[in-house]
């Protein structure tokens, strides 16, 4: 049970920054997960915090100590690899208690802790199979066990679970969220795989890259993006996003409107090039207009195509034509994607009347990508004639 | 039009019924037999396949075969009759009783034993650099040792036997404390050398086809990087340093240039197995049959490791080839 901490922390490679000025601090026992898409330099991170890779610059303290330039094997740490990495030629027994061996453990106290960490991850009984006679959730199980025995400071998880099939990955999933409870251990997890960022997390980190864009609870990521790449990366299926122009009291993307009150926030100012975000939850019919925090006015669009997932449809909205004929510039012109209640009346080809929740909509500066404000509210002055809705 | 014979018009006239003369019958039984071939190719093949191996097996067993019958004639005989006439297996024995023939064998072994442990030390730090490390320069290093395996070991020996013999300045800048002329030093240190570069290629091979997340797993749990290569990357990489070693093993013991003239002549001096058979050849007398159960005898060690080992030697020369 550690903190964790990282300085500026550089790595440079002969021409590619992998990971860009970090700054972490991670509190003590906390279980923090690092997301980003491919090679937006999370693994790196965390190579350089287990001491596989050394940062071109920049400082580490695991607790108190200072650990960037200790070998792997002096900082207190265990990690756990996303292809498993067991000891093909070792059993079960050896290879759990592998690094216990190294420090020169006495056999009884060897023991005692290898059945404790077997029981732990539930593999009592299989100390003698080989790896190559194990399932992967077995292999993996015993991965952990390996990493748990040693009683280390810090847990590192590099995408665990990426080599496991779906269902065993959920239960996986709600194994390690125990385990974390149980140990009480800081863990730093890295995945691509949002769903396990956001379920199992206290904190996410996420990064682009090689610079980390927002560090905060995995709903303070959702609801309160700080910029336009954390508003798409979070979320699935991802934010709409469509350039946009302050007008005065209105937001103007390419044909139509929505009123708000641009005193309200500080930093835009008419004429200024912004880009909007609005979740797909966030979009609704107009027959559900109430279950919108601040709806805005109307808008006449016509569904395409409808995927329906159960819980929920998702529709696709063909793109809103601007006053012009062109289409308005939503994200590679693909139209917004909505999604309904699997409850509502709603076919393909159909034209609908949509409302979008004003509380809910994400503004962001054109140019650096930072939000702005999360929310807008209605100008009171002006537009409840073209805004159709009242005003509050 | 078909060039199948089977098809041809002129085919039945080979389609013998056996109311021809003698020689037309002939014909027509190697004209069947022909026939039969062409439809069962694998029949040609196993003919094929006993006469071959039978040709191997013949060439490569003969001479030793041959080496017992020179060793079973009577001392003196040069006239060496195809079957023994007497088996008198007391020239083995003769053979240690003579001279310090078991001393001879012992050298040999010994410098197989000591260059194979230092080959394989060193070419396994080499070759986990080679194959695991990045590094500048990496690929011209690995191509001067190939280039430097090109060349013939004779055309180093004057200036070794100079370096080890007469102490000469080595580079100009030193010379060997002592002299290690007649030592296993100087027969140990070249042929290490020589034999280095086949090992350090097949370790490389081996130890670059272990995933990093093993070696990163053993670092984690408590090694260092060297740690890592004897704990984990060797133990994974066994059939590759079999077959490293036992090459290397062989080629030594077998080594005949290196370590009959950095040596003298007798077993004290550290000659090897090749002095051993000399050994019983004097100025007057030669006794071949001695000689040829002495050559016998040494062929033991390595006949044994090869069929210990052989399956070890195969999947690790094509695994090596397959997996790249």
């Amino acid at each position: 049970m550690s903190r964790v901490q990282l300085t500026d922390v550089t790595k440079r490679y002969d021409d590619v920054t992998a990971v860009d000025n970090m700054n972490l601090d991670l509190k003590d026992g906390e279980f923090i997960c690092l997301v980003g898409p491919s090679g937006c330099g999370k693994s790196t991170t965390l190579e350089t915090i287990a001491g596989l890779t050394k940062p071109t610059s920049g400082e580490i303290l695991i607790g108190d100590r200072e650990v960037t330039n200790l070998p792997p094997k002096d900082r207190g740490i265990a990690m756990v690899f996303q292809n498993i990495a067991l000891f093909p030629h070792m059993d079960v027994y050896d290879n759990i208690s592998f690094g216990l061996r190294l420090r020169d453990f006495p056999q009884d106290e060897m023991d005692e802790r290898v059945d404790e960490a077997a029981r732990v991850v539930r593999m009592q009984g299989m100390l003698d199979r080989m790896p190559s006679e194990m399932s992967g959730g077995q292999r993996q199980r015993v991965a952990i066990a390996r990493a748990i025995v040693r009683d280390p400071d810090v847990f590192l998880m590099d995408e665990p679970l990426a080599n496991l099939d779906a269902k065993l990955r959920v239960n996986m999933r709600t194994e390690l969220q125990r385990l974390h409870k149980q140990l009480d251990t800081t863990i730093i997890y890295v995945t691509h795989n949002q769903a396990e960022a956001m379920t199992m997390s206290d904190r996410i980190a996420v990064l682009d890259k090689g610079q980390l864009q927002q560090i905060a609870p995995p709903l303070t990521c959702y609801n309160e993006p700080a910029n336009r790449f954390v508003a798409g990366f979070i979320g699935s299926p991802s934010m709409n996003f469509a350039d946009a122009t302050v007008g005065d009291g209105t937001l103007d993307a390419n044909g139509y409107s929505i009123s708000f009150d641009t005193t309200a926030i500080d930093g835009v100012g008419t004429g200024d090039a912004v880009e909007f975000g609005i979740r797909p939850e966030d979009i609704y019919l107009k027959s559900n207009s109430a279950e919108a925090e601040d709806p805005s006015r109307t808008f006449s669009v016509t569904t395409d195509v409808l995927e329906p997932m159960g819980d929920e449809i998702f529709v696709y909205l063909k793109p809103i034509l601007g006053a012009s004929g062109e289409a308005a510039d939503f994200e590679e012109r693909q139209g917004l994607l909505m999604s309904v209640d699997p409850s509502s009346d709603i076919s393909e080809e159909e034209d609908v009347e949509i409302v979008i929740d004003r509380a809910r909509l994400h503004l962001f500066d054109d140019a650096s990508g930072d939000a702005i404000s999360h929310g807008i509210v209605a100008d009171s002055e002006i537009g409840t004639a073209d805004d159709g809705v009242q005003a509050d | 039009m078909s060039i199948d014979a089977r098809n041809h018009d002129d085919a039945e006239t080979f389609d013998g019924s056996g109311d021809g003369t003698g020689d037309e019958e002939n014909k027509s039984r190697i004209a069947r037999w022909a026939d039969d071939w062409i439809q069962n190719p694998e029949k040609a093949y196993a003919v094929m396949l006993v006469f071959l191996g039978g040709v191997l097996l013949t060439t490569s067993l003969f001479p030793l075969y041959w080496l017992f019958n020179v060793s079973m004639a009577p001392p003196g005989q040069t006239d060496i009759p195809l079957l023994p006439t007497t088996i008198d297996l007391s020239v083995f024995i003769q053979v240690f009783q003579q001279v310090p023939f078991a001393r001879f064998m012992f050298n040999s072994l010994f410098y197989a034993f000591t260059v194979t442990v230092f080959v394989l030390l060193v070419g396994s730090l080499a070759g986990y650099a080679f194959g695991r490390l990045e590094f500048r320069g990496k690929t011209p290093l690995l191509f001067s040792l190939l280039v430097l395996s090109f060349f013939p070991p004779a055309t180093l020996f004057i200036p070794l036997f100079r370096a080890f013999n007469q102490q000469v300045p080595m580079l100009g800048l030193f010379t060997l404390p002592v002299e290690i002329y007649g030592t296993p030093g100087a027969v140990v240190t070249p042929l290490s050398a020589f034999t280095m570069p086949l090992a350090i290629f097949i370790l490389t091979t081996f130890y670059g086809q272990i995933p990093d997340g093993l070696e990163d797993a053993a670092r984690v749990e408590g090694t260092t990087r060297l740690g890592a290569l004897f704990r984990v990357i060797m133990p994974l990489s066994a059939p590759g340093v079999a077959t490293a070693g036992i090459l290397t093993f062989i080629t030594v013991y077998t080594e005949f240039f290196f370590s009959f003239l950095m040596t003298g002549n007798s077993a004290a001096e550290w000659a090897p197995v090749v002095d051993g058979v000399i050994a019983f050849q004097t100025q007057y007398t030669v006794r071949y049959d001695l000689q040829a159960a002495a050559s016998l005898i040494a062929i033991v060690p390595v006949a044994i490791l090869v069929v210990v080992a052989q399956d070890k030697i195969i999947s690790g020369l094509t695994q090596g080839a397959l997996k790249e």
